[in-house]
């Protein structure tokens, strides 16, 4: 299998993996001589029962003081593999930090790149420039639409439009008929007596439509 | 082996001899391999030795007294290692490992696995792929070593894992 790593261009496992894996390794042996010492202590408390009802007490005895010892021995284990467990914590956190110190290593290279392109003199001039050139711009849309209005013209041009839609309005009324221009209407006389409210309505009717032709 | 459900064919007589006509023997062959690879799956059988094949329940059904000839055995086992279930583990043909899932499959699962509890980028040995606590829910989790490690490298093939070996720890880190 060697050979196999040694095709690669380049192994992605590092020193700190191969510990992680013995680390690990350790862990599982661990854990498979707990689960056998488990297994033994079922059997052996089996037996002792076994012989405690055959009458062997001593053997039983025996028995039990093994088991006791397992057992002490299976309690020790436990914080060895407690220990190993956060060994491997530790080593993975630690490398998950490093990846972030590199990470920032490489950021902050960025940030500086991109800082050392932009100067503040850079910014300076390029909004200046801006400014020039947005000027520049007006000044020719001024000469292609020919003529700078300035605020005074735009005054009359308001005086002028006012002017046009006054005209407009006065067209839109009828002129308001005077006596002098019709002399030959005759104003009828106020009656004196008081006319039926339905035929003076009539009449003002045909007043208003001879004064409108 | 007890929810095992047999299929018909296997309480019917003549699907234990093989049948002269070659398309019914293709059929007969078809429904064979299925047999075998579900048994297999089943009983989580990764490994079949052809002398000890004959005295497998799944080439001998007790209740109706019949048996597959081990020339017949043969045969199927033949069928599945062309069809790719089958690899045996030497040129003599003693031996061969029944793939009811290839391993690149197993590869995709255990992959999957380490993705879904965030293992990308670190270490796990062996052991605690197929043995270990984390994995007894998985399909994988009691998976014959030498099938794990054809699906491990597989997965290496494709780039995502890279098997680790020295000394006696054996491991992947996946990428």
């Amino acid at each position: 299998m060697g050979s196999l790593f040694s095709k690669k261009p380049q192994s992605k496992v590092t020193e700190q993996d191969k510990a992680v894996l013995q680390l690990k390794s350790t862990r599982d042996k661990i854990r498979q001589y707990q689960k056998r010492s488990e297994a033994t202590l079922e059997k052996d408390r089996q037996l002792a029962k076994q012989l405690l009802q055959n009458g062997k007490k001593d053997r039983a005895k025996l028995l039990l003081r093994k088991k006791r010892f397992i057992e002490e021995q299976l309690t020790k284990t436990d914080g060895t593999l407690e220990n190993i467990e956060k060994m491997i914590q530790d080593i993975e956190f630690a490398q998950i930090e490093m990846k972030v110190v590199d990470s920032l290593k490489v950021g902050n290279e960025a940030l500086k790149q991109i800082n050392e392109m932009l100067s503040i003199e850079d910014v300076e001039r390029i909004l200046d420039e801006t400014q020039e050139a947005a000027e520049k711009q007006r000044e020719i849309d001024a000469l292609l639409s020919g003529g700078i209005l300035t605020d005074e013209d735009e005054s009359a041009v308001e005086e002028e439009l006012d002017a046009l839609i006054a005209a407009a309005v006065e067209k839109q009324l009828p002129e308001a008929p005077s006596a002098a221009e019709n002399p030959e209407v005759e104003l009828p006389d106020v009656p004196e007596t008081l006319p039926e409210p339905a035929k003076e309505k009539v009449k003002t009717k045909e007043r208003v439509a001879m004064a409108a032709s | 082996m007890t929810d095992f459900e047999w299929p018909w064919q296997y309480n019917f007589p003549p699907f234990f001899t093989l049948q002269p006509n070659s398309d019914v023997r293709k059929i007969q062959l078809d429904a064979w391999c299925a047999l075998v690879l579900s048994w297999g799956k089943s009983n989580n059988v990764s490994q079949i030795d052809v002398t000890e094949a004959s005295s497998l329940p799944v080439f001998r059904n007790s209740a109706i007294s019949r048996a597959l000839p081990a020339d017949a055995i043969a045969v199927v086992l033949e069928e599945l290692a062309k069809r790719g279930n089958l690899e045996w583990t030497d040129k003599s043909k003693r031996r061969g490992y029944l793939f009811w899932r290839s391993p690149t499959e197993w590869g995709q699962q255990i992959y999957t696995w380490a993705q879904s509890t965030s293992r990308i980028n670190t270490v796990s040995t062996l052991y605690e792929i197929n043995q270990g606590d984390e994995t007894a829910s998985e399909e994988f989790h009691g998976l014959d070593i030498d099938v794990l490690m054809k699906a491990l490298k597989a997965l290496e093939a494709s780039g995502k894992v890279e098997i680790m070996d020295f000394g006696d720890n054996q491991g992947v880190k996946f990428l």
